[in-house]
């Protein structure tokens, strides 16, 4: 093995063989079961597959008993069902059969869960280098004949690594647990879903790794952050209130500048790229090109500043 | 012929305005065990953490086997292994766990010579439990065994007696002398206490507020010079005539006799206050001139 992979196992090693590490897995599996328990329990229109001969006549009358309901209940259930409605309409009109409920499905509503994986890579970004301060580690670390820049390196991809892990394990989980309460639809299903062209039908596998890949660039930014605030204050718990807050708010900020100019320039206005998706862009004027350089600008100013008191710094008593 | 392994030249730390390390010249030998002694905030610890490139020197250079450890890090952090303050380990993970992680920090670190290292140190029977539950003196086993690992010809030991027992501090002892003697290993070890760790250096450079103010051997002391010799007997006038008898001079603390007397003589000593049926319970030793001049060079206010 090479230095590099050596020194990257030496890393997930520590972060694995930790029971914290676990419990970040465990409650993971525990809300996608949940999840896939309350699924299946509550959601009672929930239909698992439509008949091949029939599906016309069994979304008529899905329909039939939507509007009935709509016009007993009215308001915010009227207008659930509409959309519920011109969906089905969109199935009959082009002749394409709906999609049961499945594994794919509830993985692909299952990406809002990329929020907690983003949570947990924080919690592991901000302690990595924070830690080995904490518990006067670092000591014995940077007496090797290994660069600071190499150890560095090494953690920050380390951290990488475990979001790709959680992501996969998170991927993975769910399509099973899916599979298990829903049934599976297939390798390459297609559904139809709502896009800035209206209804569309589309590869459903396709569209749940683009929704895990933009939550990716939130996850990756924010990760990098807290690694920043790491190992320039050497304090996690600070990493990761500020990573949290700024998680939280981010959008709030943007809206707060919105009507200036400067705006563009803040990260949180540049991390949904899926804005250009839909066109509805925070700022006029904004692209694709400008996000991906404000995002490589703040990506290299937080692994920069990481390095600078990293590498600068002495490691002295506490 | 030993070589020089470690050499200070000039070696200044300022932390603000505070000048913590004066210039500091020394130099080790293969093969040599330097005591480096000193009361506390007399900047053992910072002068190590600047040997082993935890923190950069303000002035001066470190050279380990003639790489300087300012501009050549790597060719001479690879000969040096070291423990800094407190032998702080990964407590969630085992001794083995925790050899392994150094050990794939360096070219070369086999298995087996892990496994050499930990029954050198004595630890094969923990060597599966966690270090979190581990008694101080095996995590300073450890340590050492994490500093040994990739035979380094310099090791330095940053107060490993500390909170340790007599016979940790004698196994200590063993350790580093069969190193310095077998291997060739320079190793320089520091202590704010001369009696804990005198007997196993063969020199020793007293250092006080950033300065290193008196280096000598050890044994040419031991060898040639007058002893102190504690008397601990029962019958402390008879045994006082005896000495007076003998022209030896007395110091009296609390009630025990202070002698000054040369090695050769002890036992001669020992057997006119049998004869005069005096009841002796100990006879210590201890090195007279360093001793005192450890005592006179730091105010007293460290030997216990
Ligand atoms: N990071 C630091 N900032 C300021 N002063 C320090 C720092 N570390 C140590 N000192 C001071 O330097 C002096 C030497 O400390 P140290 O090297 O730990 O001594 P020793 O190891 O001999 O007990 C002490 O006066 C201590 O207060
Ligand atoms: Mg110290």
């Amino acid at each position: 093995m090479s230095k590099f992979f050596k020194l990257l196992y030496n890393e997930l090693f520590k972060t694995y063989i930790r029971k914290s590490t676990w419990v970040m897995y465990i409650v993971l599996l525990a809300i996608i079961i949940g999840g896939a328990v309350i699924t299946s329990i509550f959601e009672d229109e929930i239909v698992t597959s439509y008949s091949d001969d029939n599906w016309q006549e069994e979304l008529t009358q899905e329909n039939e008993k939507l509007i009935q309901e709509s016009e007993e209940e009215g308001g915010y259930i009227a207008e659930m069902n509409s959309s519920t409605i011109s969906k089905n309409n969109f199935h009959l009109d082009n002749d394409i059969k709906p999609l049961g409920y499945g594994a794919w499905q509830y993985t692909y509503e299952n990406a809002s869960l990329l929020s907690l994986v983003s949570l947990f890579t924080i919690i592991i970004g901000a302690g990595i280098v924070s830690s080995e301060f904490k518990w006067g580690t670092i000591k014995l670390l940077l007496i090797r004949p290994i660069s600071r820049t190499m150890i560095l390196l090494t953690k920050f991809v380390a951290v990488l690594v475990f979001a790709l892990i959680t992501l996969i394990f998170t991927l993975l989980s769910s399509l099973l647990v899916g599979a298990i309460f829903f049934g599976f639809e297939g390798f390459d299903p297609y559904f139809v879903t709502s896009t800035i062209n209206g209804y569309e039908h589309l590869s459903l596998v396709g569209e749940t790794f683009s929704s895990y890949g933009y939550n990716i660039v939130n996850l990756i930014m924010m990760t990098t952050f807290a690694f920043m605030v790491s190992t320039i204050f050497r304090n996690n718990s600070l990493a990761i209130g500020l990573a949290i807050f700024l998680m939280l708010s981010g959008n709030m900020i943007v809206a707060a500048f919105q009507k200036y100019d400067f705006a563009k320039y803040i990260l949180f206005a540049n991390t949904d790229l899926k804005q250009y998706e839909t066109g509805d862009v925070w700022i006029e004027g904004m692209t694709l090109g400008f996000s991906v350089t404000v995002l490589i600008v703040y990506f290299v100013l937080f692994m920069a500043l990481s390095w600078v008191f990293f590498n600068k710094r002495d490691v002295a008593g506490h | 012929m030993s070589q020089v392994a470690l050499e200070l030249k000039d070696v200044k730390k300022k932390i603000g305005k505070k000048e913590i390390i004066k210039g500091i010249n020394l130099s080790i030998n293969q093969g040599e065990v330097y005591g480096f002694i000193g009361p506390n905030g007399a900047g053992k610890t910072t002068t190590i953490r600047m040997i082993v490139g935890l923190m950069r020197l303000t002035g001066g250079d470190v050279k380990i086997l003639g790489k300087s450890i300012q501009s050549d890090y790597k060719l001479a952090a690879k000969n040096i292994g070291a423990i800094v303050e407190n032998p702080e380990l990964y407590p969630f993970m085992t001794g083995w766990q925790n050899l392994m992680h150094y050990a794939r920090m360096y070219q070369g670190v086999t298995k087996e010579r892990v496994e050499e290292v930990i029954s050198l140190v004595g630890l094969e029977k923990v060597v599966n439990d966690k270090v979190g539950k581990y008694s101080l003196g095996m995590r300073q086993r450890l340590g050492i065994a994490q500093a040994i690992l990739h035979k380094p010809a310099l090791l330095i030991l940053d107060e490993p007696t500390n909170g340790l027992d007599p016979a940790g501090i004698r196994e200590i002892r063993d350790y580093i002398r069969e190193l310095a003697v077998k291997d060739n290993v320079a190793v320089m070890i520091s202590s704010h206490l001369l009696s804990e760790i005198e007997l196993m250096c063969d020199r020793i450079g007293i250092i006080q507020q950033g300065e290193v103010i008196s280096e000598r051997a050890v044994h040419d002391e031991s060898t040639d010079s007058q002893l102190k010799v504690i008397f601990e007997v029962k019958q402390n006038d008879k045994a006082q005539e005896v000495f007076e008898e003998k022209e030896l001079t007395i110091e009296k603390e609390s009630n025990k006799l202070i002698v000054k007397l040369d090695r050769e003589d002890i036992p001669n000593v020992v057997k006119s206050l049998i004869e005069k049926d005096v009841e002796v319970y100990g006879v210590t030793p201890i090195k007279a001139t360093l001793e005192d001049q450890f005592l006179e060079l730091t105010g007293g206010n460290v030997i216990e």
